[in-house]
């Protein structure tokens, strides 16, 4: 009785819990973040109002670049280890799928606000909404794609 | 009578001085000659360009005495790809060799120091008592799902192999490792002990602080728990 109990709490935690990864577009950052700054809801903005800035590279090689990779490829050094690969940044297929609202939220909310793996943190409390803003744009630039 | 009470005060106050805070030790001649300032920051402040292991300056706050003192005979790789500043971590290729291996005097002299080295003003004794297997299931999808600190952390999965991300330390002998006072500080506001760090920042609640204390705290290679 007591295996079974564990036996089924394992296979709820793991379909919980799998599934680290992909998604939602993310952005950690190399830089001073920003304190987080009270989180309204995502609205959708234009990437050339928060344009990439040296600072929003590094903030992206400061957090974001563990799991997705220096150049986005999502093959940080987490990568590995996760049950889900990170999103590749590079790549237009999905992410011109994705609004911006989509990834704004998932940096700020984390992978399963957005219905995506949970192995994205919420940065909500480490970047502030304009910070989040421009790495939206620098996944852009990453992915050469806008949303369809 | 009070001159030698004054000397006493004075050689206190520049005991302090010198040390940086009130409890600290001086610092033993040993730390010059094994060169540890090269690689480790005694101070907050500025990261020297080859300081790329981690702090020291709250070596007191976080670890558990026994565990220094064996660390620095028995030395162990917790960070797999490196300290965030060692040049080689987002390449997982650490510059930073394995930790020099210090004899038993010297880690007894080394662990003493580093002991007293403090930046929590205070730090009472938590005494949470250890998670049951149901709750801890029930932390572990806090841990894993609602906050994915297993993206960077190593930890224990169901069957007690080790599953999750190196960017961060290694949390699989945590709980002989740290001390559950410093884990609580450290999940509640980290930037107590460092400015900038690449774990995001969270603001917990007081049971949940201390749900993944106890759950932290919980990973010992040595005792499976119950």
């Amino acid at each position: 009785m007591k295996r079974a109990f564990f036996i089924i709490a394992g296979m709820i935690l793991w379909a919980f819990s799998a599934g680290c990864g992909p998604d939602p577009a993310e952005e950690k950052s190399a830089t001073p973040p920003a304190e987080s700054a009270p989180t309204t809801p995502a609205v959708s903005p234009t990437p050339r109002a928060y344009p990439v800035t040296a600072r929003t590279r590094k903030t992206y090689q400061f957090y974001c670049a563990q799991c997705h990779g220096a150049e986005g490829h999502g093959n940080g050094i987490n990568a590995p280890y996760l049950t889900v690969p990170p999103r590749d940044h590079t790549k237009a297929d999905y992410l011109e799928t994705r609004s911006d609202a989509h990834l704004f939220t998932a940096i700020q909310k984390g992978g399963l606000a957005v219905g995506r793996a949970p192995c994205m943190p919420s940065w909500e409390h480490t970047l502030d909404e304009s910070t989040t803003h421009s790495l939206v744009s620098y996944i852009r630039e990453l992915c050469r794609c806008e949303a369809l | 009578m009070k001159i030698p009470k004054l000397c006493l005060l004075t050689g206190a106050f520049l005991l302090i001085a010198v040390t940086g805070s009130a409890g600290a030790l001086a610092s033993p001649a040993l730390v010059k000659e094994k060169q540890c300032h090269t690689c480790h920051r005694f101070a907050s402040g500025p990261a020297e360009k080859e300081q790329s292991a981690p702090d020291l300056f709250f070596a007191g706050d976080k670890f558990q005495k026994k565990w220094l003192e064996n660390f620095l005979q028995h030395p162990e790789t917790i960070r797999l790809t490196g300290h965030t500043r060692d040049p080689g971590f987002l390449k997982g290729t650490p510059h930073t060799g394995l930790h020099p291996v210090l004899n038993p005097e010297e880690a007894r002299q080394m662990t003493d120091y580093l002991m007293s080295l403090k930046t929590l003003k205070e730090s009472p004794p938590l005494n949470l008592p250890a998670l049951s297997k149901g709750k801890r299931v029930r932390v572990k999808i806090l841990f894993e799902r609602d906050y994915s600190c297993i993206a960077c952390h190593q930890s224990y999965n169901l069957t007690r192999q080790p599953r999750g991300g190196v960017s961060g330390p290694s949390l699989i002998d945590a709980g002989n490792r740290l001390r559950p006072e410093w884990v609580y500080q450290w999940l509640k506001n980290p930037k107590a002990f460092v400015e900038q760090g690449r774990m995001p920042l969270y603001h917990f609640d007081e049971e949940t602080l201390k749900r993944l204390t106890q759950y932290i705290m919980f990973h010992k290679k040595d005792d499976p728990g119950k």
